[in-house]
């Protein structure tokens, strides 16, 4: 039975967390506020490393002018700005009023106005959908005009019919399908990690 | 000359989304939303928006409310006249509002809706927290970040009901696709069974999120356009918010007619003898023909 490392250290953790969840114990809860810290701490190494690989890797693109110098550009001084605006002398990091104003008045509307264009996209997606896979594809457009038809922002007798059919189609097919498909998620994953555990699989990374 | 008319030809498909955002653009224009007489998003039922109401009668002077913004910036505007309602609704009744994000796109939507409010000691910025569920968690023991030091009084009042979660007399739940309400559930109204749970989520969490509110587990849930409609309409910052804030219904018609019209144009082409898919030289590429 070959166990590895890092198959060992999630069973550990998970059973760790597991029974902290289920016993009042000072030690116990001790070691897994511990083991979350150290989730914590991992989880902004992470983001700090796939910050630092993204500015190497766009930095050497635009000096070797590889790529897109230009977007290159763009991404490292929107980088440099926002680092600034959280680090200079007397700033008040993530929450200085520089660093609010630029996610609030350039971040967040340029990311809504991309997000916008989703609908020509969409769109656009949709024809070429048709064109490549176009049984599939038709049984989807069928069931989205459906979904749109029954959303329609019309008041009156007919608004209330079909609010009534939509709540009916949310709660009972589609909220029924949904919840098998999160109910079989939940098995499969409770089985998989059962095998880690029993070390039923040959292999366990 | 007949090379010119064929350029004009194909100039005109090329030209027809430009002339669709330009006359959806100038339509919404001309017919704002409070011109729209006969047009509602407003649900009939309005049990959602009356139950998010009555959990917020049920809050104590004073209150202290946890929003934990985590939307998504590709579903947020569905959603933002509802969340903004009741943000101002919490505010009018005297609850004093604490915002956490566990996701950067909830973080960067958190920023831009305290920055729209300005200072105010009813508002705490708890900013936000990497780790996402191993956060969520370890936020129950402790939720303030090292830098909130003596903090104002909102602070203060977190510490001394113990520096986590349940310091709080309700969590504002604010959902997109990536930590949301679902997470809560699992994560924290297991621990604190006792919080009270309120969620706003876009359409598509809705089947989701339902069997929390009939087990009791969320107190109450806004999940639909409709919904949140029908909450704006029924809280007391509606009347401020509806002109500027609310999807304009016009707009939402004639997206709804334009994707139907696409749609059906898309069907028949697709069955249609002429625009058969089967002829077109991409229908090469379906992968209906491969083994």
């Amino acid at each position: 039975m070959r166990r590895s490392l890092p198959a060992f250290t999630v069973v550990l953790v998970g059973l760790l967390l597991l029974l902290d969840f289920a016993l009042i114990n000072p030690l116990l809860a001790a070691v897994s506020d511990a083991l979350l810290e150290l989730v914590v701490l991992l989880a902004a190494a992470a983001a700090l490393a796939g910050g630092v690989a993204l500015v190497l890797r766009h930095w050497t693109d635009l000096v070797e002018r590889r790529g897109d110098p230009l977007g290159s550009l763009v991404l490292l001084a929107g980088f440099a700005a926002i680092l600034l605006a959280g680090f200079y002398p007397g700033s008040g990091g993530a929450t200085d009023p520089a660093v609010r104003w630029l996610v609030a008045a350039l971040l967040a509307p340029l990311i809504a106005a991309l997000f916008s264009l989703l609908f020509f996209f969409l769109l656009g997606a949709m024809r070429r959908g048709v064109t490549l896979r176009g049984r599939q594809t038709a049984v989807m457009l069928v069931a989205a005009a459906v979904v749109i038809v029954l959303l329609l922002p019309v008041g009156g007798l007919l608004g209330e019919r079909l609010a009534a059919v939509s709540g009916w189609a949310l709660a009972v097919p589609i909220g029924g399908v949904f919840r098998g498909l999160l109910i079989g998620v939940g098995i499969v994953t409770a089985v998989h990690a059962g095998r880690i555990v029993l070390s039923v699989d040959g292999h366990d990374d | 000359m007949i090379d010119r008319v064929r350029g004009s030809r194909g100039a005109l498909p090329r030209l027809a989304p430009l002339a669709l955002v330009l006359g959806i653009a100038a339509a919404t224009w001309i017919w704002p939303a409070e011109n729209a007489d006969g047009l509602s998003t407003a649900n009939p039922d309005r049990s959602a928006a009356t139950q998010v109401d009555e959990a917020f009668d049920a809050l104590p002077p004073d209150a202290l409310v946890l929003v934990a913004m985590d939307a998504d910036l590709g579903t947020y505007p569905e959603i933002r006249g509802a969340v903004r309602a009741a943000i101002d609704d919490l505010l009018l009744r005297g609850a004093r509002l604490a915002f956490v994000s566990y996701s950067p796109e909830g973080r960067a939507i958190a920023a831009a809706e305290l920055e729209r409010r300005g200072d105010s000691a009813a508002l705490l910025d708890l900013g936000f927290v990497a780790g996402a569920e191993a956060a969520l968690v370890r936020s129950v023991s402790d939720i303030l970040p090292a830098g909130a030091g003596a903090g104002g009084e909102i602070a203060s009042a977190i510490r001394s009901g113990g520096s986590g979660i349940g310091a709080f007399d309700m969590a504002l739940l604010v959902g997109g696709s990536d930590i949301g309400p679902r997470s809560w559930v699992e994560q924290v109204g297991t621990r604190l069974p006792q919080l009270p749970m309120v969620a706003i989520v876009p359409t598509f969490a809705q089947p989701e999120i339902a069997p929390y509110l009939r087990s009791g587990q969320l107190t109450a849930v806004l999940a639909t356009a409709r919904d949140d409609a029908a909450f704006v309409e029924v809280t007391r910052s509606g009347d401020a918010l509806r002109a500027s804030d609310v999807p304009s219904s016009v707009a939402m018609l004639i997206g709804a007619v334009v994707a139907l019209a696409a749609i059906a144009v898309a069907l028949a082409g697709s069955i249609g003898p002429a625009g058969s898919a089967a002829s077109s030289p991409d229908a090469a590429e379906s992968d209906e023909a491969e083994p």
